[in-house]
């Protein structure tokens, strides 16, 4: 018997032909995902020929459009964007329901897949058509249809950058193949790749922890923040959406309890409001906030707290870094944890009630935990440290016949 | 973006880790076939083959369709729970037969510049479609430790595979044709725990061409039973046949070669007989030198092989020949065209047969082995040795439970 044996491929010489697949793209794309993919593209872009094979869906939601079908070119980066026949069913999320907890059949998972779209047969054809004329094939996003469905159109040639999290639909029969199809994994950290490993026993297939680069962080005017908003004593920070879904509300019980136990400071959320927040003095709410002043916000914060449960790779985290501000996390957040372990730059609470004891620590070492996760993300975060690990990925990748 | 389902915690954790059952007691197999029973057809006769040889080690279950034919795939047997050897089969319906313009389906994406859709409904197309089949796969393939599909071109495995890859087994009888560049069939041979070939051709042009070498494999077939009586006196008494005579056995049908050979024997007149043995499927030449049997029972056929100058088998495309083991069982030589990519390079390999690339070349063998009879009986022996070493049930046994151990291994 053969145990199984990968050909060390010769050298992927330094032009690559690489297809990035991902289910939306463009500058003015909000998303996690989608916005790794272009960063991906596009520094690929600075050494390989890069096209990228997308829909010309702007909402995440409907996938209605506000781009054109054709190619374009975008900061060195040709674009295929195929039209989506159909917006998101309008049933949904009654097919989900019913795949995800009530008896079904693997019909109504197939069915289930295509409501959610983004239902792109062109750009499917596309990959049946043209994948062989590249020699790797990237595809971000493990749930959605182009991934699922195109990935199985040319395994000996594709990596997977699923950004994987541990939830229901992850069980569905239509991933049960795509996790054992690709030539290597790309994962946004050692936590996503331990799930894809433990879920789907692949060890066989090659991976390589992507995680991201980062541009140095601008100046900042921390003191002239505090100023603007009046704030005096130590300053907490949330950044991101404020929503339930976030687990803001939890953040806030845990934040009256740290008052009560602990004494004064001023909580500062940053973002989109999407739930109801009570008036209160230790709490301020921005609202979305420019670029400019988040980072001026993260300057003038004694620590950033991140209470999401699910995260893919907590890039706030990485920003308050940057500038030195130490963070606090629930250790229930697997990735968000695994971060600041790996980078020791802040504290995480077990439980609710330990809440207020981890901020206190990290406020009282504010420098020294700051420090080490600057250190950290300096050293990971390079973009010729990403590019490093971007090129690993590619050349595992790359089908050279 | 993510899909809005984020943070719901999974509850029930569907494990892929094999049953508690095989930990205490043997392990268990279900295998995956288009037909299965008294069909006719070279992969189904060797998985029930095979079948019958693996319940003594492992815990056996079919799941097959309602088909007898592989063409119309209509549904002739009852769907449902039933026996075959002892075995359990679980039958599935075939919910619509083949299609009857399957031939233009078939044109459409063996075309250059076909869509992905034209292969989807090729594949619809040509069946045999069975949904209940890959449903049960779906909510029970994960009870058995492993899985294993047998011929990657059907339906059954295109779609069932996917669904229980990391359990796996594929026996994909494949070769040469137009079908196997399809981009449906890519998942095929990248997804399986293992691969079991029925050739070292068959693996060579599979790894070439999807680049899918980091899956375990080993070339396994199937075992071939040499019965200890074969009578070369007993074949000719029955029918009357004197002096060295070159054997053909199968369908005597013009997609198996049989015309090309035809052409071959009227070039010359040898000094020997060519007798065919098989189901006839296009007219025989009417000559003294051929001889047509009909169809022969199996102990008339290895009479046969026993005493024959050599076996004739004039298919290219094929992935095994079972008719050129049993022959070399038979201490037999055999002559095959050299373009047959599987068969010449066997035989080659095996040094036990004869490749010819043209009717010059054809002649000249049959004349040799006629001539000097010792030549075909040093084949022969050799040809011997080289199923021993491989195709012989105790040997494709232990290479199958191997490859299980490997599959339970990675799942563990």
């Amino acid at each position: 018997m053969r145990r199984g044996h990968s050909k060390s491929s010769p050298r992927a010489d330094n032009c690559v032909r690489v297809l990035v697949v991902v289910q939306r793209y463009g500058t003015d794309i909000v998303g996690g995902s989608e916005s790794h993919a272009r960063i991906v593209a596009e520094r690929l872009a600075r050494t390989h020929e890069v096209h990228v094979a997308t829909t010309t869906a702007y909402d995440h939601w409907t996938w209605g459009g506000r781009y054109r079908s054709g190619t374009s070119a975008l900061n060195g980066v040709t674009v295929h964007r195929f039209p989506v026949v159909a917006s998101r069913d309008e049933r949904y999320k009654e097919i989900e329901r019913q795949v995800l907890f009530e008896e079904h059949t693997l019909e109504d998972e197939y069915r289930w897949l295509r409501a959610q779209g983004p239902h792109s047969p062109e750009l499917l054809d596309f990959v049946h058509r043209q994948g062989a004329g590249y020699q790797a094939v990237l595809f971000y996003t493990y749930i959605y249809e182009p991934t699922a469905l195109g990935l199985p159109l040319v395994p000996e040639r594709a990596a997977l950058v699923a950004t994987a999290h541990d939830e229901l639909p992850l069980r569905l029969a239509p991933y049960r193949a795509l996790f054992q199809l690709p030539r290597a994994f790309g994962a946004l950290t050692p936590e996503e790749l331990a799930l894809i490993r433990r879920e789907f026993r692949n060890d066989h297939i090659p991976a390589e922890i992507l995680g991201i680069g980062l541009d140095p962080a601008p100046a900042a005017d921390g003191p002239a923040f505090r100023a603007k908003h009046g704030i005096k004593g130590p300053m907490v920070l949330y950044v991101g959406q404020v929503t339930e879904a976030k687990a803001v509300d939890e953040l806030l019980h845990m934040w009256t309890a740290y008052l009560n136990a602990l004494g004064e400071a001023t909580l500062v959320l940053a973002g989109n409001v999407l739930m109801d927040v009570p008036k209160r003095p230790d709490v301020v709410v921005l609202g979305r906030v420019s670029e400019a002043e988040k980072w001026a916000a993260i300057a003038a914060a004694d620590a950033l707290v991140l209470p999401s449960h699910l995260e893919s790779l907590g890039i706030v985290l990485l920003e308050a870094w940057q500038m030195g501000t130490p963070v606090v996390v629930p250790a229930w957040n697997a990735v968000t944890a695994g971060q600041v372990a790996r980078a020791a730059g802040g504290a995480t609470y077990a439980t609710r009630e330990e809440f207020p004891a981890a901020l206190d620590a990290v406020l009282a070492d504010r420098a020294r935990f700051g420090g080490w996760g600057r250190a950290w993300v300096e050293r990971e975060c390079a973009w010729d440290a990403f590019d490093r690990r971007l090129t690993n990925l590619v050349q595992m990748t790359a089908f050279l016949a | 973006m993510r899909s809005p389902t984020g943070g719901q915690r999974s509850s029930s954790r569907v494990g892929l880790r094999p049953p508690l059952s095989s930990s205490l007691g043997q392990s268990s197999l279900l295998v995956v076939i288009q037909r299965y029973g008294d069909v006719a057809g070279g992969a189904e006769a060797h998985a029930r083959m095979l079948v019958r040889r693996l319940r003594e080690h492992v815990d056996v279950e079919v799941a097959t369709t309602t088909a007898r034919d592989y063409w119309t795939w209509r549904s002739e047997l009852t769907a449902g729970m039933t026996w075959v050897d002892g075995v359990r089969v679980h039958r599935f319906p075939v919910v619509k037969p083949r299609a009857r313009v399957f031939r233009s389906y078939e044109r459409r994406a063996f075309a250059g510049d076909h869509s992905l859709r034209d292969e989807i409904d090729f594949l619809d197309a040509q069946g045999p479609v069975t949904p209940e089949l890959t449903e049960f796969l779906r909510r029970h393939g994960r009870e058995f430790d492993h899985v294993m599909f047998f011929t990657y071109i059907y339906w059954t495995t295109v779609y069932g595979l996917p669904l229980l890859p990391e359990r796996a087994v594929l026996v994909p009888t494949a070769h040469e044709e137009p079908a196997i560049a399809l981009s449906m069939y890519r998942r095929v041979f990248h997804l399986p725990r293992a691969i079991a070939y029925n050739t070292a051709e068959e693996r060579a042009m599979v790894e070439r061409r999807f680049a899918n070498a980091r899956i375990p494999n080993d070339v396994v077939g199937v075992g071939v039973d040499v019965p200890a009586d074969a009578s070369p006196e007993r074949f000719r008494e029955a029918h009357g046949i004197d002096g060295p005579y070159f054997l053909y056995v199968g369908r005597i049908v013009e997609s198996k070669g049989c015309r090309e050979l035809f052409d071959l024997w009227a070039a010359k007149r040898f000094a020997g007989t060519l007798v065919l043995a098989g189901h006839q499927e296009m007219p025989i030449p009417e000559r003294p030198d051929i001889r047509y049997l009909g169809q022969i029972s199996d102990r008339d056929k290895w009479d046969a092989l026993a005493g024959c100058a050599a076996l004739l088998v004039p298919e290219v495309l094929q992935s095994l020949s079972i008719a050129a083991l049993e022959a070399w069982a038979m201490r037999r030589p055999i002559l095959c065209p050299s373009k047959a990519p599987v068969l010449a390079s066997m035989s080659r390999r095996a040094a036990a047969g004869v490749p010819y690339a043209s009717p010059a070349e054809f002649s000249e063998a049959c004349e040799l082995l006629l001539e000097r009879p010792e030549l075909g009986d040093r084949l022969g022996r050799s040809g011997r040795a080289f199923v021993d070493r491989t195709y012989t049930w105790p040997v494709v046994v232990e290479k199958h439970l191997d490859l299980f151990a490997e599959v339970r291994h990675r799942l563990s």
